[in-house]
């Protein structure tokens, strides 16, 4: 059978839930108010009987048995005695007095049903009855109606009942409208996620601005899908420039090897000519590299144990190696480094940085030019300038710089892959750090700030 | 020197024991992880090469078992992965050297060189000396033939490094990753650049020099002409 849709929501499972334990509760709470109201009003018509034949036994021990019988008749006429029933019974069961057809006797107390044929102007009554001997032999039954006792628990009954239906009813009705309004809400989202699956990938869950747990989904889930448009972005971006990037030096190999192949050389001449194409196979590995570990920097998702690495060491070092090319183009590179820094990070990375940003400096400026690498406390925390005296970068490029393979037009002819500024930009967002271009004028400066040492508090649960 | 290359790929393996061959080495070759951990049981060897992924066991499982049986056969992975973390979890498994794809032959060949011997000389000694060249390490204090020489820092790390492998190669890499503690390949020319201001400094006069360049491998400090 098919359930509709609606019923099968957790928001009406969850309301039918709340209803049956409601029902629950209502139907304890009615035993109890049944069972006490009963109780109560049994008490009060038991207090009834009990005085009554307290008061006729007193009669008959102080006045006799004409008395008593006198007295029965006259209560039976008297209209506040309506809904008691009195009987005088003889020993041989005959009715001596009162408005009752003869009983069996019993101490206990019983139930009984006066006929209408009993007593013509009065409808059927149950009573509740007890009987008491007298020392004569005779025997006393006084009883009582039981009518208001069960009206009452009609009404209890009828009570219950009813709210018990309004209960499911609105129950029922409730769960229904919260499951549409859920089922609303879901569907918005799971339509959204089909519209994007169907490749509208620039789509967004409505966020209705509630500020409700709908919203809290809608927008998680939109910043999920923001990032994962954009890391898909990058990497058709990413495929795009490796088939175009990678095209041309694999074209000018094949090239090679089809002119080596096509005519006759000496055996020197194709030494040269292997030699040649191995260095050609080297470069394009190299690119494959860097962009590999571009990729393995950028995806890696554990942060792998946070080591200290002696910053001022590596920045001597970067500077230390770099030296031999800043004279070859007899420029100057003068290192300002402030003794003791320690940065939180992979010591091979931050040197890798660095480097690159020293590499480019010296690549891109002229001869003659001055670079300076500073390292020293800053507000934020620990700051690095890599400045040189060339070119620079122009500001509407600064942002593309970072791009794979991305080269300015003025840098073409230089030897590079354009992927070094793209793999500083993944070790730096690694290590979060902020890189900065700005203008030296002239000339570049990039400012790498390394974000505040988070030591305190490594260093607390250390000690706890 | 006594070689097992565990190597899956047939090419790759191929590549590596005909190149050792003809440097001179006895190689053995395994295919699987399992069956190199038999043979480096078995059999007594100077240097493993280890691709660290293989079928069966990888690369770093196979270290691993090896050290903790009490092997200590150097060991150099050689291996695709380059990521971040790779060269420090080889190195932490027990491995001594990593090598990552690809690499030139020559390159290869000098580390097994160095690695081989290793094993064999006691590292911890604070006075190396190579012919009339002596370095005292905890002085910083090198002398040529009795006469005294300046050195920086730098340049003691690096002829530090020259000697313990004397004539042995060493390649410029394995010089970045020993005496500048780089593991990647800065363009520039700071290894010739230090090592001819070394041999500068080593050869005053009518010396011989110590320092040779092989061409197309690396350097090789070597007393003998």
């Amino acid at each position: 059978m098919r359930i509709p849709k609606l019923l099968r929501t957790s928001s009406f499972r969850l309301t039918t839930a709340y209803a049956a334990l409601f029902s629950v509760s209502a139907a304890i709470l009615f035993v109890l108010v049944y069972s006490g109201t009963t109780h109560y009003m049994e008490v009060e018509l038991d207090t009834a009987i009990a005085s009554d034949i307290t008061e006729f036994q007193d009669i008959f021990e102080t006045r006799g048995i004409e008395a008593l019988i006198r007295e029965i008749r006259a209560r039976g006429r008297q209209a506040d005695n309506a809904n008691m029933a009195y009987l005088l019974q003889s020993p041989t069961n005959a009715a001596l007095a009162g408005n009752m057809p003869p009983q069996k006797r019993s101490s206990r107390l019983f139930e009984t049903r006066i006929p209408a044929s009993f007593s013509p102007d009065r409808p059927a009554r149950r009573i509740r009855a007890r009987s008491v001997a007298l020392s004569d032999g005779n025997t006393l039954f006084v009883g009582v109606e039981t009518a208001s006792l069960i009206d009452m628990q009609s009404v209890i009954l009828r009570a219950f009942a009813f709210s018990f239906g309004i209960t499911l009813l609105l129950a029922f009705v409730g769960g229904i409208m919260m499951s549409r309004n859920l089922l609303l809400h879901v569907e918005r989202v799971s339509q959204t996620g089909r519209d994007i699956m169907a490749g509208n990938l620039s789509l967004r869950i409505p966020v209705r601005g509630v500020d409700d747990e709908f919203d809290h989904l809608a927008t998680s889930l939109n910043l999920m899908l923001e990032q994962m448009e954009r890391l898909i972005e990058s990497m058709r971006q990413v495929s795009n420039d490796i088939a175009h990037d990678l095209r041309t030096p694999l074209n000018r190999l094949r090239q090679r090897l089809e002119r080596t192949q096509r005519t006759e050389h000496s055996a020197q001449w194709l030494r040269a000519a292997i030699c040649t194409s191995i260095t050609e196979v080297d470069a394009i590995l190299d690119t494959f590299s860097a962009l590999l570990r571009i990729a393995q920097i950028e995806s890696a998702t554990s942060t792998p144990e946070p080591r200290n690495v002696d910053l001022s060491e590596v920045l001597d070092t970067v500077v230390e190696i770099y030296q031999p090319s800043a004279e070859e183009k007899r420029q100057s590179l003068a290192g300002r480094i402030t003794r003791n820094l320690t940065a939180t990070g992979d010591r091979e990375l931050l040197a890798q940085m660095v480097s690159n940003l020293v590499e480019n400096a010296i690549r891109h400026s002229p001869e003659g030019a001055a670079i300076a690498v500073t390292a020293a406390h800053g507000a934020a925390g620990i700051e690095v300038v890599v400045a040189d005296s060339g070119p620079g970068i122009p500001a509407a490029e600064r942002d593309k710089v970072f791009r794979r393979f991305y080269r300015l037009e003025a840098s073409r002819s230089t030897p590079g892959n354009g992927l070094g500024l793209s793999l500083v930009a993944a070790i730096a967002e690694r290590h979060q750090i902020a890189i900065a271009l700005e203008d030296d004028q002239p000339g570049l400066r990039v400012r790498l700030t390394f974000p505040p040492a988070g030591e305190p508090a490594d260093r607390s649960a250390e000690a706890a | 020197m006594r070689i097992l290359v565990i190597e899956d790929d047939r090419e790759t393996a191929d590549y590596l024991v005909s190149g050792l061959a003809d440097e001179g080495h006895s190689t053995t070759s395994a295919r699987t992880g399992s069956d190199g951990l038999m043979l480096a049981e078995k059999d007594l060897f100077d240097v493993l090469l280890v691709d660290r992924m293989l079928p069966g066991m990888d690369g770093l499982r196979l270290v691993k078992t090896l050290r903790s049986s009490g092997n200590t056969t150097p060991v150099l992975f050689i291996t695709t992965l380059g990521g971040i973390d790779d060269r420090v979890t080889g190195l932490n498994a027990g491995g001594d050297d990593y090598l990552v794809k690809p690499f030139a032959f020559a390159e290869l060949a000098a580390r097994v060189v160095a690695l081989g011997r290793r094993s064999r000389a006691a590292s911890i000694q604070a006075r190396i000396r190579v012919g009339d060249v002596e370095l005292d390490l905890l002085a910083h204090s090198l002398s040529r033939g009795g006469r005294q020489i300046e050195l920086q820092p730098r340049e003691v790390r690096l002829l530090e490094y020259l000697m313990r492998h004397a004539g042995q190669i060493v390649t410029r890499t394995m010089l970045l990753e020993n005496v500048w503690n780089l593991h990647f390949d800065p363009h520039t020319n700071v290894v010739e650049t230090q090592m001819s201001r070394l041999r500068c400094k080593l050869k005053t006069g009518a010396d011989i020099d110590l320092i040779h360049t092989i061409r197309g491998s690396g350097y090789c400090f070597r007393a003998d002409p």
